[in-house]
């Protein structure tokens, strides 16, 4: 790692400060994808401002309506939470599929989304539940935050404090996990929001997006049935030495249908 | 199953257990040395390329730097070759072609990774800081990551003294007899097969340390190893130094599989820094940059073709093999894709004519060592994948093919065509078992009931053979002595990265010596006792060191008779011992094996023989189902059935056999080193991209002994380290081709990937 | 530089640190506790998992000042004099190690899985060993010696 300087601000506003301050400054949540990229000089940071352990950032709770999940919240703390269990079961099991239990100790929501990685989990959730992202500065609704590979609609210095997911009437996500990585290849999030069905992809494209023909399909019947060949254009989806266009595709297929079901109970 | 009960000993517990659980292991990373500076490495950031210039004064001038080296520094240094083990001469009137390697690439670089310059600082913080200060202009070179291709005309020449890319071509057997056999069968089969490349990736990464002694003109290193004999060897030749000038030190190895045997560039550059800075110099690799620069395994091109008569008997087999060698020579590469192949041609099978032509072939690619049974799994693929290929043409059971041409208990000691004597092993009684175990008869029920939830079931037999290594050193010697306590202490070359040696080793003596293990201590590559002896691999320790622990223990008590004898004024043959106590018959008079080691003279002794290849065998069955939605496999069950000649400790023998299996499990389900065609780059470089196997892929295992003990080592161990991937890669990837064959699919080859069967079933017609 | 104060294997430690040293660096050569591994640089292998507050943690991807104040148990801490903790114990007696690099994460990871869990099903312990990677075992003796380490525990 190149060198840097540590800082642990005492609140968000002494973050957001310091980072308007510092451009050369970075934000740190859990650090699980930050460090490693650092550690292979990827990347390169005046200072590390470290706002993990930020208790109001920690915070999961029912309002109404709303599941708001703090953006320091860690995988292990929303796969356990009592609350998430009881409000949307398809999230704590989608966080409880993330990484491996040492990373889920230390990785965030708000890192997540954040970095945006096109195989991170999260990002399926939030787009499929049509979450909105609670900046320090703002709302943004899901639909509008998620902008293609690592790319949010995030400013500089801008920092995610919250999630907050409207409760669905019922949802599941299913992934087929990348063999070395554990990521999504192709994950899947449908839910049945009380103004219709939203589906999410993730794993197999630049970044999440929601799948329209699904939607539309699911919408008029929730059945694995209802997906039989759909159009699904794969003209977008990323290959590699893992998984082809065409594989990608088929997986998305087969983990809608899949999530349709954990849905369904 | 029966539950072998490993010793009397409740709990089971190695030797070496006490301190590898709590932390106190010592692993060559884990030294320090007083003084010491970090080497750090620039490697090559593409495959071929001319060294147009090298600028490294930015990098020298650089805080806490001590020194950048290049093969400037090398090449004048002598630090210029390459150990070859095979001095054959090939079917062309040549030997292999052994290009010279600098321990830094000189004036052009052949592979991504290739070690390009050093620096060595204060920390690996600051060499890192140094090594971006170094300016590399290269001119690129047309590269070429294929073997197959790597032969074709006109392509890329990697080293001027290869013309063709051609290290070395040999032939074995007898090919009109073999032609003529092909001519008259009622059946060949023909098949092509990769046994891909794979990176051995021990958990600790590869690393190692220099000390200078200027007095004495003496290089201390500090290495990962499977014994120190071959590595001194090998290090003080490419080093150009005498071996009396080099001391190897090792304790704890982190796990090896071949690829901790050979020399590295980096043992030479370390020593190198280390003679002319005065100071300790450590290197430590990343994981990433054992990944392109750790020797690669495997990576064999085989053409086979089976003949079979009318009645189901193998008549011929003849192998057109490509054998990738890299970018370099190593050690054993060449020997181990050549030589093993020709002794097992025949597998377990009666093949009265036998022929095969081997390529060895230059790449731009890390290169090929030996890994995990270094060319027995890949000629064993290669024979297995045909029976099975052949058992669907013919018909037949392929448990059935294999009845009828396994070689049987009454034919051993059984000469092949190519000149091998297998010694006797019972592969038929070992199918049977397996059979039994396996329930290979109920297969078919359980394929039906798979099918009706939609699901691909195959289930895949595997039978081999293996020679266990022969040794690089004519014999292996061990010294014992008992210290002032009464403790015996056994010394030999061969070193453990996992096998338990201290174990089995110290188990072997006690017996032999009727006493407790718990007073026996083993000690693995002493620097102060220079033996004669062979390292670990090729299965071969338990056979050579091991059989030489036994014949040391008793030698031992022949000393001490003869040593209580003097003392007791009477004949040795007066002097009764017993369990460490040693009783004159006639006065009643005794003594002590530590009595007798406090004498000036002490009790100590050597023990040696000359040993050759043994021959485990063994019959293994997969059974496993494909999901034809995501193309993904569950290993439903596998039973390894295994002759290893006489077992030490069971408990070890089955913890080797769990994790041969599994390493196989990995180059056929999810293992592959990826060389992009287009770029030359390493697409699996990191741990994110080579899939290492997982808990859970191989949930449920069963093992079993067939054994007819060696009857060319006195404790009749045969050897059981590599079989478990011999075993694996060829049943697992036969029980592949079962569940996909009703689907019409064409034979295919490892990794199979979800993403890869997934195509194969679509490219098929999907389900029908 | 920063001043770190902790808790180590029981012990009050204090040091300056380089803001980006690693945890796992700052336990191998600032304290000489070796036990502690590092098998990989992308944080999968979890050879360098050490217990932080009692939560294994993969070291290599934790500087060492966001631990500071906390308690740390590494490998070496384990054992209580010359008896082993019940996890060391099941690892050797089903010979769950060979060549024992991976082991100390391993008993790291399990250690903190049966805390959490002292009665874990097959699927959940090949769940809480997805971070550790083992090269020589094949895991089977691994699984096996979660489920012996949670009945020495169970029986105390």
């Amino acid at each position: 790692m190149y060198e840097f300087e540590y800082v642990r601000p005492k609140s968000v506003a002494e973050a957001a400060g310091f980072l308007a301050a510092n451009g050369e400054a970075r934000l740190m949540s859990g650090g699980m994808t930050l460090l490693p990229t650092m550690k292979q000089r990827l990347a390169q940071a005046s200072h590390l401002v470290h706002v993990g352990p930020l208790g109001e950032l920690k915070s999961i709770t029912r309002e109404g309506d709303m599941l708001v999940i703090g953006s320091a919240a860690t995988h292990d703390q929303v796969q356990g939470s009592e609350v998430v269990g009881a409000a949307i079961p398809a999230l704590a099991r989608l966080a409880r599929g993330i990484g491996d239990p040492q990373v889920r100790y230390m990785g965030t929501i708000g890192g997540s989304i954040a970095n945006n990685d096109p195989a991170a989990d999260y990002p399926a959730g939030v787009l499929g539940l049509g979450a909105t992202v609670v900046t320090h500065l703002r709302q943004i609704a899901a639909d509008d935050y998620f902008q293609g590979l690592f790319t949010t609609a995030l400013g500089e210095g801008e920092i995610v404090t919250a999630v907050r997911f409207p409760v669905p009437r019922r949802a599941g996500y299913v992934k087929f996990a990348h063999p070395a990585t554990g990521y999504a290849m192709s994950g899947v999030f449908v839910a049945d929001t009380g103004s219709g069905v939203r589906v999410a992809v993730t794993g197999a494209g630049n970044g999440v997006f929601r799948w329209a023909e699904a939607e539309a399909a699911l919408a008029k019947s929730m059945s694995p049935k209802a997906l039989d060949g759909l159009a699904l254009d794969a003209s977008h989806f990323s290959e590699d030495i893992h998984a082809t266009r065409e594989y990608r595709a088929q997986l998305c297929r087969v983990m809608a249908a899949r999530a349709v079901n954990e849905l369904l109970g | 199953m029966p539950d072998h009960a490993h010793t009397p000993h409740a709990p089971f517990q190695r030797k070496e257990d006490r301190r590898l659980v709590t932390g106190h292991g010592l692993y060559t990373t884990d030294r320090t040395f007083a003084g010491e500076l970090h080497a750090v490495f620039l490697r090559s950031d593409r495959a071929h390329a001319d060294i147009v210039s090298l600028k490294t004064d930015a990098a020298k001038a650089m805080p806490g730097v001590h020194g950048v080296f290049t093969a400037a520094d090398s090449t004048a240094a002598g630090m210029v070759k390459v150990m070859c083990m095979l001095a054959l001469k090939g079917t062309d009137g040549e030997p292999p072609r052994v290009p010279a390697r600098s321990a830094f690439a000189d004036g052009r670089v052949r592979f991504v990774g290739e070690t390009v310059a050093m620096v060595v600082a204060d920390s690996v913080a600051a060499g890192l800081d140094a090594l971006e200060a170094i300016e590399v202009e290269y001119r690129d070179l047309p590269h070429v990551v294929d073997a197959g291709r790597a032969l074709d005309a006109g392509a890329p020449v990697i080293h001027d003294t290869a013309p063709g890319n051609l290290c070395w071509v040999g032939e074995a057997g007898d090919r009109a007899a073999v032609d003529s056999a092909m001519a008259a069968a009622a059946t060949v089969v023909e098949l092509s097969v990769e046994s891909t490349r794979v990176i051995p990736s021990p958990m600790e990464p590869r690393c190692c340390a220099a000390t200078y002694d200027a007095a004495n003109d003496h290089y201390h290193l500090y290495s990962v190893t499977q014994g120190v004999n071959a590595m001194r060897m090998q290090v003080s030749f490419a080093a150009g130094i005498p071996e009396s000038k080099l001391t190897i030190h090792a304790q704890d190895v982190g796990g090896s599989f071949g690829n901790r045997s050979p020399h590295y560039p980096e043992h030479c550059a370390v020593m190198l820094a280390a003679k002319t800075l005065g100071r300790p110099v450590r290197w430590a690799g990343t994981r990433s940059e054992c990944l392109a620069s750790d020797y690669h395994g495997r990576s064999n091109q085989i053409a086979g073709k089976l003949a079979i008569d009318k009645d189901g008997h193998f008549t011929a087999i003849q192998l057109d093999w490509v054998a990738d060698m890299g970018a370099f020579i190593t050690p054993a590469g060449i020997a181990s894709h050549t030589r093993n192949p020709v002794v097992l041609l025949s597998g377990v099978y009666r093949i009265p004519a036998m022929h095969g032509r081997w390529r060895a072939v230059f790449t731009n690619t890390s290169p090929i060592a030996p890994y995990r049974g270094a060319g027995r799994p890949d000629v064993n693929y290669m024979i297995e994948r045909l029976v099975d290929e052949a058992a669907a043409r013919l018909g037949m059971d392929p448990a059935d093919l294999r009845r009828r041409n396994a070689i049987g208990l009454d034919q051993f000691p059984y000469k092949t065509p190519t000149g091998t004597t297998y010694e006797a092993t019972d592969v038929p009684g070992s199918l049977e078992k397996a059979v039994l175990l396996a329930d290979w008869k109920g297969f078919p029920a359980r394929r039906a009931e798979a099918k009706a939830k939609g699901k691909l079931r195959g289930i895949g037999m595997a039978t081999f053979i293996e020679n266990t290594g022969a040794g690089v050193f004519p014999k292996d010697q061990v010294d014992i002595e008992v210290d002032a306590k009464g403790v015996v202490h056994a010394f030999t070359v061969a070193h453990a990265q996992g096998q338990g040696h201290e174990t089995t080793f110290t188990q072997v003596i006690a017996d032999a010596m009727g006493i407790d293990t718990a007073n026996v201590l083993l000690h693995e590559g002493s620097p102060d006792h220079v033996l004669i002896g062979n390292h670990t691999g090729g299965s071969r320790s338990l056979v050579g060191a091991g059989s030489v622990c036994k014949l040391a223990g008793l030698k031992l008590v022949e000393v001490a008779k003869s040593a209580a004898a003097a003392m007791f004024d009477t004949e040795p043959s007066q002097v009764d011992y017993v369990a460490g106590t040693l009783t004159d018959r006639v006065s009643g008079k005794s003594t002590t094996l530590a009595e007798l080691a406090r004498r000036p003279e002490g009790l100590k002794t050597q023990a040696e023989a000359t040993i050759g290849s043994t021959f485990p065998t063994g019959c293994h069955i997969a059974e496993v189902e494909i999901d034809p939605l995501t193309g993904t496999t569950e290993i439903l069950s596998y039973v390894a059935v295994d002759d290893c000649g006489h077992a030490v400790d069971h408990t070890i023998v089955e913890g080797q056999v769990h994790g041969g299996v599994l390493q196989g499990v990995g180059q056929v389900f999810c293992e592959k080193a990826i060389y992009d065609e287009e770029t030359g780059q390493l697409m699996t470089g990191s741990f994110m991209d080579y899939t290492m196997p997982r808990a859970g892929m191989l949930k449920h295992i069963v093992i079993d002994e067939n054994c007819i003990p060696s009857k060319i080592n006195s404790l009749g161990a045969k050897g059981v380290g590599e079989s478990g991937c011999t075993g694996s890669i060829s049943a697992m990837s036969n029980a592949m081709a079962d569940a996909l064959r009703p689907l019409g699919v064409p034979p295919m080859d490892m990794p199979f990937t979800s993403s890869r069967v997934w195509h194969a079933i679509a490219a098929a017609g999907g389900l029908k | 530089m920063s001043r770190i104060e902790l808790t180590l294997n029981g012990k009050a430690v204090s040091a300056d640190v380089e803001d980006r040293t690693l945890l796992v660096n700052f336990l191998r050569d600032a304290q000489q506790l070796t036990g502690t591994h590092v098998g990989c640089d992308t944080t999968q292998c979890g050879a360098c998992t050490v217990l932080v507050d009692g939560r294994a943690l993969k070291s290599c991807t934790l500087l060492a000042v966001q631990v500071n104040g906390a308690k740390i148990t590494t490998i070496e801490g384990m054992a209580n004099g010359e008896a082993l903790h019940p996890v060391q114990q099941a690892f050797s007696e089903c010979h769950g190690l060979q060549c024992g690099y991976c082991t100390p994460g391993m008993v790291m990871a399990v250690t903190d899985l049966l805390r959490r869990n002292p009665k874990p099903t097959e699927e959940q312990i090949l769940h809480g060993l997805e971070g550790n990677i083992c090269r020589c075992t094949g895991y089977v003796n691994i699984v096996k010696s979660v489920k012996r380490a949670s009945e020495l525990m169970a029986a105390g």
